[in-house]
């Protein structure tokens, strides 16, 4: 079967720019959430479709190189289909009872879902974008998209969490952007024409003659530009405001996928450094740094904690500095931070999920306050605490299986000291939640506890448990063809050759 | 003919000073539609002042009899150091130094006259007085510095000396900035419009005025004279900054010079007629401005010349 | 040396320096706009050989940074009722004393980068890297979310001068999608802005501070 590898790089940008201008026309609330699951799962053939080509064929490239699918990108794809199904389906018994109540009016829906499939339309154009200049732009797209997604609801809180997030990403992404910039500064000696001078496959094949001092400098810029907006410490002070501020099906995508748009970014990056710096591990030590520094200030703000929410943020950058520090020990910790990325997308976008249906019912977000929640939600409750104990590495589910691998890496390469500051900030973070998730579990209520949501339906359930038994499949036994998948992956950041 | 020239810049300054006064106040009376005061009013204040008797309060003591002496003593130093149509009387490296420190040993003398009083209005004028001086100092110096650097001359006769017209086309930006933030200076240390108003006669509001207050007499007029030797002094150096000394001298460069202080003069006095004094607060902002001019000219300067 | 080009470069700076030193909002609003026209024109200014792309260009980043963007900032001023800055995080001598070291420091920085300068005056960076320092200042040390905006852009002018100091030709598709995304970001800030002012009757962003920990 012959399929043009370009028009199906097209459609998968060009379906959600649609789809997000259909969400203004439609007339009921509940009409666009549906929309939204149509959608994600139109998008999601030819994405799949894509996907598959390139893992059986190699890249595909559309407009004149403009465009690329490759294996790095390709699997970045995958899990942003897969956060963005579970937020469409969360968002329908999210937003019921908002519907319910009238404050989910068809404004505040045709807006959610314009955003929501614009922001998937911008995500969509960094992961496919060739060319360094555009995937910024993606990137900062995704940022002014996002925004509005965070204050659906206006309120003080909202606004100031918007606001916080509006203009640290835009200063760091504009920091970025001088990365960018010096690196197309550093292709001139190459002789490569000007309008292809940011194309990534032509920067990698011309490695060998770019200017080594001036490729060090852009990474510095990239690191901390898209770093802020991958919620890497100490840039991260926007992430607990808007995770914990917006609807919880937006959390979950900034979690599951916003953070790891950013930090792609990054990683198409360490390749072009690590060449021209002769695979000295300059731009992985940096990597190193960061990822490090994310693990132990997420595990101080964690200890402390009240809003089950923020909670949840904090524990997303300490996992994308886990991501970071695996891809920055090289070898079988690229594998491994990659594997992790999808397990901390399933794992977190369901966390996130379930906590905000248990905040609704509780009417707070407050851990103090949402207590015994395993008697009075078993379903939902169930699946938040099944979330925070798979997030905090409790064997056998998978995270548990790439943080010991990331572990070894560290112990193998013999560097002790990450490996002790790692396990500290580990062991933390597994301590802080713990507490924070018995006292939510079991702790007697001090006042009534409300009814469960009545629509706990069938599909609820299959929604919470689902994932958790795919984290606990992957934690036992990792299927061959995923393997293999990530394996070329980590191949396209230079490791594993 | 050249030799009379050379000798002729500093009588000429000492003659013309308090003349720059009272081209101030044609300027802002013509601004304001009056016909003004006479051209030389300066100088009949001043010689009545000197024929009359001077009162001294009791609580002062020979600092402040012998300040304004000594501001007119170092003023007329720091005049000799000035060059005129491109030469001054006497001349070294590092005068430029030596010239700013003439400047605030006046300013010291002043300043310690007013504090000898015991008048807390005096003392707050002071106050006010080496504030703002501390920020204005930098300004000229860094702008002196970054001119010795362009003409490669460390004494101010051979820095402006060393000015020529290619020097605009090569870095006219740097010698705009100079000239901008000498003349701020100018009028700060002249406590001119926009930093302090000569005017004024509410005491909360003065600075160099409220300082003066105590003293009478023929001390007065010594110190007024000073005041306008000072407003020369200063005003020469925007003047030899802006004209380019280097192709003019002997006495056509004389001419030029005086008109370039005149032009100056009305140009004070427009700023005057148009502008508001600043609050107080906003002082010290415009000088900070000014010294920033002054560091971006060296930079630039130091860029371009190394 | 290109005295046109460096007349700019200096007057660019000097706008910093006013922005940093101007409570009025609707002067610093002035002010973005004049910076953000020279910065447009800059190229015109830079380039020996103008071709039809470079000028159009050129004239159309200097028409939205010196008349767009200010238009779109003067219409939520005009919403709200905050004209000044009042207690800025850091004064006004102040500012203009890290303005100063801000622009040592980019000389210096400028001088141990050796970058590869494509444009025709050696000024042009480190006036680029100064823009940058100011930007982030005003973004920090203002309350007003107004200003901080304005702080946004004057980055986004020292971003755009340094590109234009190091390299030769951004592709056209590149840099219209670069002045889309700040039209948008000034655009979304604006409405944000508009809401802010709605809720808390006022635009200090320092009333944003119940969010901690």
């Amino acid at each position: 079967m012959q399929i043009d590898g370009g028009l199906i790089i097209l459609l998968l940008i060009l379906l959600p720019a649609i789809f997000s201008g259909v969400c203004q026309m439609l007339r009921a609330p509940l009409q666009v959430l549906r929309f939204c699951i149509a959608g994600v799962v139109l998008v999601s053939i030819p994405g799949l479709v894509a996907v598959f080509q390139v893992f059986r064929k190699g890249p595909l490239f559309a407009a004149g190189n403009w465009l690329m699918l490759d294996i790095l990108s390709a699997y970045h794809l995958l899990i942003m289909m897969m956060v963005f199904t579970i937020s469409a389906l969360f968002a329908v018994g999210y937003f019921r009872e908002e519907i319910d109540m009238k404050e989910f009016t068809i404004k505040h829906a045709r807006r959610y879902g314009s955003l929501w499939f614009g922001a998937l339309a911008a995500m969509m154009l960094v992961l496919v974008s060739n060319n360094l200049g555009v995937m910024w732009v993606g990137i900062e797209a995704t940022t002014l998209i996002t925004a509005f997604l965070i204050c659906i609801h206006v309120t003080p809180g909202a606004l100031e969490a918007m606001w916080k997030y509006l203009m640290m990403c835009s200063v760091g992404v504009a920091a970025a952007f001088t990365g960018i910039l010096l690196t197309a500064a550093s292709t001139v000696p190459v002789g490569i024409h000007p309008t292809e001078a940011l194309l990534w496959t032509n920067i990698m094949n011309s490695v060998s003659s770019m200017d080594p001092v001036l490729v060090k400098a852009a990474f510095i810029f990239i690191v901390v530009g898209y770093g802020t907006k991958a919620g890497l410490a100490p840039m991260h002070n926007w992430l607990p405001d808007a995770h914990s501020q917006a609807p919880s099906p937006v959390s979950a995508i900034f979690s599951g996928f916003l953070l790891n748009a950013a930090l792609y970014c990054i990683l198409r990056f360490l390749p072009i450094v690590e060449a021209v710096t002769g695979n000295s591990g300059w731009g992985r030590d940096i990597l190193i740094l960061f990822g490090l520094l994310s693990i132990v200030v997420a595990a101080i703000f964690i200890i402390g904690q009240r809003d089950v929410k923020r909670m949840l943020a904090y524990s997303s950058v300490e996992h994308i500095g886990l991501i970071a520090l695996g891809v920055g020990l090289g070898g079988l910790g690229t594998f491994a931070a990659l594997f992790h990325m999808f397990n901390h997308s399933l794992c977190k976008s369901l966390a996130f999920c379930c906590a905000g249906r248990v905040g609704q019912a509780y009417g707070s977000n407050d851990m103090r306050k949402t207590t015994d929640i395993l008697r009075s939600m078993p379903v939902l409750g169930g699946g938040l605490i099944g979330g925070i104990l798979a997030l905090i590495g409790v064997a056998p589910f998978a995270i548990f299986l790439s943080e010991f691998i990331i572990l070894k890496t560290a112990i193998d390469s013999s560097r002790y000291w990450i490996a002790g500051i790692y396990l500290t900030g580990l062991a933390v973070v597994f301590v802080g939640a713990l507490r924070h998730a018995i006292a939510m579990a079991w702790k007697p209520p001090e006042e009534m506890a409300p009814d469960a949501p009545a629509k706990i339906c069938l599909a609820d359930a299959a929604l919470v448990v689902i994932p958790l038994i795919i984290l606990l499949i992957l934690g036992l036994w990792m299927p061959k063809l995923l393997a293999e998948f990530i394996l070329k992956a980590s191949i396209v950041l230079g490791a594993l050759s | 003919m050249m030799d009379v020239a050379h000798y002729m810049g500093v009588p000429l300054g000492l003659c013309m000073a308090p003349l720059l006064l009272g081209i101030i106040n044609r300027t802002k009376a013509f601004f304001a539609g009056r016909n003004g005061s006479p051209l030389f009013q300066a100088y009949y204040d001043i010689w009545k002042l000197l024929r009359k008797d001077a009162v001294y309060s009791r609580t002062t003591t020979w600092i402040f009899r012998s300040a304004p002496v000594v501001g007119l003593g170092s003023v007329m130093i720091a005049m000799i150091l000035v060059p005129v149509a491109g030469s001054s009387l006497f001349a070294f490296t590092g005068d430029l130094i030596f010239f700013a420190y003439c400047l605030g040993l006046m300013r010291f003398a002043t300043v310690i006259a007013a504090l000898d009083t015991g008048s807390s209005f005096e003392g707050m004028g002071a106050s006010r007085e080496v504030h703002f001086s501390t920020l204005a100092e930098p300004a000229l110096l860094l702008g002196l510095a970054a001119l010795a650097k362009l003409s490669g001359s460390f004494s101010l006769t051979g820095m402006f000396g060393g000015l020529s017209g290619s020097d605009w086309l090569a870095s006219g930006p740097a010698i705009a900035l100079i000239a901008f933030a000498v003349f701020v200076v100018f009028l700060a240390e002249n406590a001119r419009i926009p930093v302090d108003d000569p005017n004024t006669h509410l005491e909360l509001t003065m600075i160099h005025e409220v300082m003066i207050l105590d003293y009478s007499g023929p001390d007065l007029g010594i110190v007024l004279y000073a005041a306008a030797l000072k407003l020369w002094v200063l005003g020469a150096l925007i003047v030899n900054i802006l004209i380019c000394a280097a192709d003019l001298s002997g006495f056509s460069g004389l001419i030029v010079f005086a008109g370039g202080m005149f032009i100056l003069a009305v140009l004070v006095g427009i700023v005057e007629s148009i502008m508001a004094r600043l609050s107080l607060l906003k002082v010290p902002q415009l000088l900070v401005g000014a010294g920033a001019m002054s560091v971006l000219a060296l930079i630039l300067v130091m860029r371009f010349t190394s | 040396m290109n005295l046109l080009t460096d007349s700019i470069l200096v007057l660019l700076i000097l706008a910093s320096f006013l922005l940093l030193s101007s409570s009025r909002l609707s002067n610093c609003i002035k002010t973005v706009a004049l910076q953000g026209m020279m910065v447009g024109v800059l190229p015109l200014a830079a380039n020996d050989s103008l071709t039809c792309r470079v000028t159009a260009i050129a004239l159309v980043i200097a028409g939205m940074k010196g008349i767009v963007f200010p238009y779109m900032l003067f219409r939520t001023l005009r919403e709200s009722t905050t004209i000044k800055e009042l207690k800025p995080y850091v004064g006004y001598t102040a500012s203009m004393f890290a303005g100063v070291v801000s622009l040592v420091a980019s000389f210096w920085l400028d001088s141990r980068l050796h970058l590869p300068v494509a444009a025709s005056s050696r000024l042009v960076v480190p006036v680029a890297f100064s823009m940058m320092l100011t930007g982030i200042f005003l973004i920090v040390g203002r309350r007003t979310a107004v200003n901080q905006v304005i702080g946004y852009l004057v980055m986004e002018n020292g971003i755009y001068t340094f590109g234009l100091a190091i390299v030769r030709d951004v592709p056209l598709l590149v840099e219209l999608g670069v002045l889309m995304d700040m039209f948008m970001a000034v655009f979304v800030m604006g409405i944000a802005i508009y809401r802010i002012n709605r809720e808390f009757d006022h635009i200090d962003s320092d009333q944003l501070n119940t969010l901690k920990g």
